[in-house]
């Protein structure tokens, strides 16, 4: 029978070429993110809003995020030997701080989305990068955002990431893609895949490495996996399976909500930060829909594109809700898959089932192989 | 070199507008059509063609064909 394939990015190597994706507020920390490392995938611990779970005061919620970062990183490490990453996105106002913090603690690997990282953060140069031995990951949407990414790289700095993310419209969370994208089978992972792949060949023949592809978005079962490696992916990063197992970091009504969601409840919001986002719809957001302000205050700007002062809802609030289980105030977060989800697991279940299933849509697709050979 | 000729010249390509079209006072958003990915791409542009280093805070700065033709014309100056 045959095996799946390992993941290597650099000199790091993955016995499961599945990455955890980075869920926030709060819902892939180091409980998720060891387990999935345990298991013998990458585990992602989501950097955004940390801050905000320990929160003291809402004067003290930079230093909160600071701590609260290195904390988690430390305990992830002392939960497993396996491979742990980061998410941090671009667009937060304290990213800088988070890089420097993440690399000071030797993070493997830094999954940097919801924005284009285009530029190394101030006093950040690429020796540090090399000196933590930490593995750059920007994940994007498109052919256009790896050429704009590894072109200035290259130019600035000599130094090109090391993988990439190529997260599709399925995806739950903020999209990288315009409303009108999201239903338009031109902009498909299935097509978007091998695009990236081939404008990454001049880059991987330049620096003499392997750039691995990692397909995110929708992916469901080990089938799927089979499909985008076919593609020409070397791995894939998933977010809505991990949500439902037992190690996962949120409160069980979040979970419960992936569980009990319908197909036509996964609906995609307009985010005040300027992006549509994939969501499960409950009365908080049909609320908001419906014009009706929730109350906040914004002492710190988290996101440098968000638009406060015209919002009706502080989604790092709401988001962090969720995560507790407090849905009246808050909403969740979800992949268009997110309705065939129909039981808690643990994450190693998780992991064996989708090998499994590897396998057996390998071994179903072996016949005809076989006879084109003949 | 005629640096206002030049910038409509790479907006045009980039965007692929209508010359008519880019006026002084377009916005590259909403006037020309430009998504987020447009904008880093023209402004690596300037930074090409002219030789140039823009940073991220003046590169926000830059949103209408007028306020790029200002700026650039005193940064090669």
């Amino acid at each position: 029978m045959s095996k799946i394939p390992e993941l290597r990015i650099g000199d790091l190597v993955a016995r499961l070429p599945i990455i955890q994706g980075g869920m926030g507020v709060g819902i892939s920390l180091s409980g998720l993110a060891s387990a999935v490392a345990n298991a013998g995938g990458i585990g992602v611990i989501s950097s955004v809003g940390l801050g905000m779970l320990n929160n003291r005061s809402q004067q003290t919620y930079k230093e909160d995020n600071k701590l609260a970062l290195r904390r988690e990183i430390r305990k992830a490490r002392k939960l497993t030997d396996g491979i742990i990453g980061l998410n941090i996105m671009v667009a937060t106002s304290d990213f800088s701080d988070m890089v420097r913090i993440a690399l000071e603690e030797k993070i493997d690997i830094l999954f940097l989305g919801a924005g284009l990282p285009l530029k190394l953060p101030a006093g950040i140069t690429a020796v540090d990068i090399m000196k933590a031995n930490t593995k750059i990951v920007p994940i994007i949407s498109s052919e256009r955002a790896a050429n704009l990414i590894f072109k200035t790289w290259d130019k600035h700095f000599s130094y090109i990431p090391d993988a990439v993310v190529v997260e599709g419209p399925l995806a739950g969370g903020h999209l990288g893609f315009k409303p009108e994208q999201i239903n338009n089978p031109e902009y498909s992972l299935e097509n978007i895949i091998p695009t990236v792949c081939s404008a990454l060949e001049k880059y991987e023949e330049k620096y003499k490495k392997k750039i691995p592809v990692i397909a995110a978005g929708g992916v469901y079962t080990g089938a799927d996996i089979n499909k985008f490696l076919n593609l020409g992916a070397s791995g894939v990063q998933m977010g809505t399976r991990f949500v439902a197992t037992k190690e996962c970091d949120a409160d069980i009504k979040f979970k419960k909500q992936y569980i009990n969601c319908k197909k036509e409840d996964i609906v995609i919001i307009q985010s005040p930060v300027g992006m549509p986002g994939r969501a499960i719809i409950n009365d908080f957001l049909k609320d908001v829909k419906a014009g009706i302000k929730k109350p906040f205050s914004c002492p710190w700007k988290c996101l440098k594109t968000c638009d406060f002062k015209t919002s009706l809802y502080c989604i790092a609030n709401a988001l962090l809700k969720a995560k507790i289980g407090e849905l009246a105030n808050g909403f969740s977060f979800a992949g268009a898959n997110a309705w065939r989800v129909d039981k808690i697991i643990s994450v190693k279940e998780l992991l064996d089932s989708l090998v499994q299933e590897f396998k057996a849509a390998v071994s179903s697709q072996k016949p005809a192989l076989v006879n084109y050979s003949l | 070199m005629d640096v206002t000729a030049k910038v409509k010249e790479i907006i045009v390509d980039e965007l692929g507008v209508d010359e008519n079209e880019v006026t002084m006072d377009a916005n590259f958003i909403e006037d020309l059509g430009a998504d987020s990915l447009d904008t880093v791409e023209l402004i690596m542009k300037f930074e090409e063609e002219f030789d140039i280093d823009i940073e991220d805070e003046e590169a926000e700065k830059l949103t209408t064909v007028g306020k790029a033709i200002e700026f650039l014309k005193e940064k090669l100056n």
